[in-house]
Parts: C-alpha cells; sequence; structure tokens
C-alpha cells in the first residue's frame, strides 16, 4: 500500500510519488541502505522563517523512533544541520551524541540540494567508530541531490494545489459580490415596471424595459463568466463522481419546462429505462444539459418542438452513453459552425434575435465535456433545426 | 393584516420585496441580521418570514431557519416552529438543481429566486398565508 495523503478519490497512476512523507521516507531507508548505517534521519527546511530564525521539520527517521524525535528543531540549536546547510559536510568519526543517538558514534549530515534550491537535510548515523569517511559522502551526495529534485517537485506541487483552492474561494466569494448587486437592482426595477412605485408614462416603461433587458443580460453573463471559471478549476464544479445521467438530465428537463411553455414551445423528453452512469460532478452534468436546453429554448420559435432523448449505446465493444438535443429552430449557418465553441462567439442569426445570449454557454458545455472525457456533437440545417449529442463514456464500477 | 418578517441584509433588497408587499395589503417587518431576526420573530409573531441565506455570514439564512425548526421541544423557538419560512436565493438554479425543500436536509417550505419577480413573490406569499 502507499500512502495517499488526504486525497481519497480516484488514485492516480503515480499518485503515491506525489507524497511528500513517502519520498523522505524512501530517502531515508534508501541512505541507510546504501552506505550500511544504522539509522537516517531526513529533515525539511520550514518555509517560513520564525521568530527564533529558520527551523527544520522531521520528514521520516529509520533506525530511531520517530517519537523519540522533536518534530521540529530550529536551525540555531542542531549543530550538524546548520553545518551541513553552510555547505561544510560534518564527518563525525568518533562522537559522543545526545540521546537517541547515543548508542551511535559515526554520523555524517548531508544538505538536500539541487543548484541553489535547499530543502533540507539528510543525516546517517553508524554504531561503531569510524564507521564511516569520505567515500561515505561521496556515495551519499547523489542521492541527496535526487531527494531534492523530487522534493522541491512535490513541494512546487503543493503550492499549485493551494493555488488552485485561493482560486476557487475567490470564484465562491466573487459569485455572491457580483451577482448580488445585479439581482437587488433587477429586483428593484421589476417593482417599478409592475407599477409598485406608481403609474409609469409610456416612454419611462420603454427605458426601463431597456434598462431591465440589460440587466437580465449582465446578471447572465456574470452567470456564464462565473461557470466558466468554476469549470476550469478542480474544485468548482464539486468532486468528481460517479453521476447518473438520466436523474441530471431529468432534473434539466424540469427546470425548463416553464420556459419552454411560456414561449408555447413542446419540450420532449425520451427517457431512458436503464441507470446510466458516467463520470463527473452533479452540477458540471446539470450544467451541460441546463445550457444545451436553454439554447434549444431560445434559439426556436414558438411552435416549434424540443427534443431530448437519452439512451445506451455500443460501438467497437465500447459502451457509451448519448444524449441528444434536437430543435426545431433557427439552425447554425456552416460559416458558424467551426466557432460555436469560442468564448463569446454568437452565431449572426443568434445575434440578430431578440434573446439574450452571451456566447460562453457552449463553452462552458465543452469545457465540462472534456474534463469529464466526453465528447460533444453537432449538425444542423438554417431554418430546419439543430441537434447537439454528447456522449460519455460509461463509468464501469470497479 | 398579515404580518410578514423580511430577514435580509441588503436594505434595497427589502425595499424590493417590501413593494409589492405592502401593495396587496401585508405589514412588513425587517431585521438585518440572522440575530435581530430570530429576536424579531419573538416581538412581531409574523405569519411569514421571508429569510435570506447569505448574510453576515454565508449560511446565516440556514442557521436561521435550522434554528426556528429545531425539533427539541424545549427550544426557546418551539412556539414559531409553524411559522411558514419561504427562502430567498439564487443558489438553486445556479449552482445545485437539486437544492429544494427537504426537511432533512434544510426546513424551509419554499424557495423565491434573487432577482426577485413581484409576481412570483406575491404567488407563493399567498399559498403560505392561509
Amino acid at each position: 500500500m502507499c500512502p495517499v495523503g488526504n486525497r481519497t478519490t480516484r488514485l492516480l497512476p503515480g499518485e503515491c510519488i506525489l507524497n511528500l512523507e513517502h519520498i523522505a521516507e524512501r530517502l531515508a531507508q534508501s541512505a541507510r541502505q546504501i552506505v550500511q548505517a544504522d539509522a537516517a534521519v531526513v529533515r525539511l527546511l520550514d518555509e517560513n522563517e520564525s521568530a527564533g530564525g529558520r527551523s527544520l521539520s522531521l520528514a521520516a527517521a529509520v533506525g530511531v523512533p520517530k517519537t523519540d524525535l522533536p518534530a521540529t528543531v530550529p536551525l540555531a540549536d542542531s549543530p550538524l544541520d546548520q553545518a551541513a546547510l553552510a555547505g561544510d559536510i560534518p564527518l563525525w568519526t568518533d562522537a559522543h551524541l545526545l540521546p537517541p543517538f547515543d548508542a551511535y558514534r559515526s554520523a555524517i549530515c548531508l544538505p538536500l540540494a539541487e543548484g541553489e534550491t535547499v530543502v533540507g537535510t539528510l543525516q546517517v548515523y553508524a554504531a561503531p567508530s569510524g564507521g564511516f569517511d569520505s567515500q561515505t559522502i561521496a556515495t551519499l551526495t547523489p542521492l541527496a541531490a535526487l531527494g531534492a529534485v523530487a522534493i522541491s517537485a512535490v513541494q512546487a506541487l503543493r503550492t499549485q494545489g493551494e493555488l488552485e483552492a485561493e482560486k476557487a474561494h475567490f470564484i465562491h466569494v466573487a459569485t455572491h459580490e457580483l451577482r448580488s448587486p445585479v439581482a437587488v437592482a433587477q429586483s428593484l426595477l421589476r417593482g417599478v415596471l409592475k407599477g409598485y412605485a406608481g403609474e409609469l408614462t409610456p416612454q419611462q416603461r420603454e427605458l426601463f424595459g431597456r434598462i431591465s433587458r440589460r440587466l437580465d443580460l449582465l446578471e447572465q453573463l456574470v452567470n456564464d463568466l462565473l461557470d466558466l471559471a468554476a469549470g476550469q478549476t478542480s474544485h468548482g464544479m464539486g468532486e468528481e463522481t460517479a453521476v447518473i445521467v438520466n436523474a441530471s438530465v431529468g432534473r434539466a428537463v424540469l427546470l425548463l419546462l416553464p420556459r419552454a411553455e411560456e414561449k408555447g414551445i413542446e419540450l420532449v423528453y425520451q427517457a431512458c429505462c436503464d441507470e446510466l452512469v458516467a463520470w463527473g460532478t452533479e452540477e458540471g452534468l446539470d450544467r451541460i444539459f441546463v445550457n444545451l436546453l436553454s439554447n434549444a429554448i431560445k434559439y426556436t420559435p414558438s411552435g416549434g418542438r424540443v427534443e431530448v432523448t437519452l439512451r445506451s449505446i455500443e460501438e467497437n465493444g465500447k459502451k457509451e452513453i448519448e444524449v441528444r438535443v434536437t430543435d426545431t429552430g433557427i439552425g447554425i449557418p456552416p460559416e458558424a459552425m467551426p466557432h460555436l465553441f469560442e468564448t463569446f462567439y454568437r452565431a449572426p442569426n443568434a445575434k440578430a434575435l431578440n434573446e439574450v445570449g452571451t456566447g460562453l454557454g457552449l463553452s462552458i458545455v465543452k469545457d465540462l465535456v472534456e474534463r469529464y472525457g466526453a465528447r460533444i456533437e453537432v449538425e444542423s440545417t438554417v431554418g430546419k433545426g439543430t441537434t447537439f449529442t454528447v456522449i460519455f463514456p460509461v463509468y464501469a464500477h470497479s | 393584516m398579515p404580518k410578514i418578517l423580511v430577514i435580509e441584509d441588503d436594505l434595497d433588497m427589502v425595499t424590493a420585496i417590501r413593494m409589492p408587499l405592502e401593495a396587496n395589503g401585508y405589514e412588513v417587518f425587517h431585521a438585518a441580521t440572522g440575530e435581530e431576526g430570530l429576536q424579531k420573530v419573538k416581538e412581531v409573531e409574523p405569519d411569514l418570514i421571508i429569510l435570506d441565506v447569505m448574510m453576515e455570514t454565508t449560511t446565516a439564512g440556514f442557521q436561521v431557519s435550522l434554528q426556528l425548526r429545531n425539533p427539541d421541544p424545549a427550544s426557546e423557538y418551539a412556539a414559531y416552529r409553524d411559522i411558514p419560512i419561504l427562502m430567498l436565493t439564487a443558489i438553486h438554479t445556479t449552482t445545485s438543481l437539486r437544492f429544494g425543500p427537504d426537511e432533512a436536509y434544510l426546513p424551509v417550505d419554499d424557495f423565491v429566486d434573487k432577482p426577485i419577480d413581484p409576481d412570483v413573490l406575491l404567488e407563493k406569499v399567498q399559498a403560505l398565508i392561509r
């Protein structure tokens, strides 16, 4: 078994190599083995300097119980580490050491360094006097350098993970801060338009109506931008897991049914009897289907029809899930096809309609579809209608 | 005249809610924080509570609804447990679509989306105050 830190889902191949403690442990074991030492200790330099100067944290110990060693030591209190980090590698051959190292007479301490980057120290101990010599240092030096490379790589990846978490937090805060004023302005304006602040002249009504439409667009834009940003961070759309596609499509249909009815469009859902499971997040899958359906309704004239079908398909022995959204709408001109999934792109015939659109909905869909290992296809005839097909690999229980 | 307590920290949003409600014969009271809201529930004894989710904290509204609906008979809000709660939120249209009235998860009676449509608000208020 390989320790994987606090990650519990989706173990990636080689993920255990990305665990700092695991690397330090392997480094200490290898060092002890190579030079036939009795004990080895790996300490890592703390990134932040405290009031008492820099300190080292215990990362691994073999041959001595980890519990006998302090979790952190100030660099000033550890002459062995201090000398090694200063570039003066200590080679002690007849030392009298403090517990828990009092059984050892020989000690070496090497910096874990690669070029300019110093990440910590590697100490090895042997019981007899004269247990080590300069050859021992020469043997251990490449190992220490290799360890330093691995450790600094993992530290860099950790920093990246923290940045990603910060980005997700920022999006969460921005979601509220950006949406909130728009929602308040719209709520007030709707009250005014309904006459709750007194009778409006026809001109006022017309102008307030225009403001309201602008705010609708702004709201849509804020929501889409935040969805787009959320979809591009791994935390943004929740934890990836097995998702029941039937339920997700059902929710999207239910959400958009009122809008279809309002516009006089027949929304038909051909549900599939089997439960079909794909890999993704509920929020992400919901967003894909809501965006596709809302586009279909938006770009289909009154009296038209939007049909959603869900089925299981098999191609070359590979089981897949197919979701199709077919409309009898305005269609997509051939020249618009190559740009369809570009951010902020809107087809000329879509722009000409009096419908709110940001040109971000399909970018969001494409990002999410790719994230979940699915693919999207589109067929369209201008004036006849459009079919979007999303195909997910079946998630196999293991 | 039915009494409605609006627990919402944004005064402009309170105005937007107040306009259609007062025009339709409801008496509107206001509290700007969850804590003040709980206090006002006791003072006003409203017929309906309209509750925002994010106020001083991102879940202040949830806390208020959980306190009011605490099933413990010794709860200080036991007398107010049956007051219907209409929750204001933008959450269930924008993120999780499965977010709905669910006794086990969130004890509220209905949701109304921000931005508020006066007709939708009135319809939901009328349905909850019987």
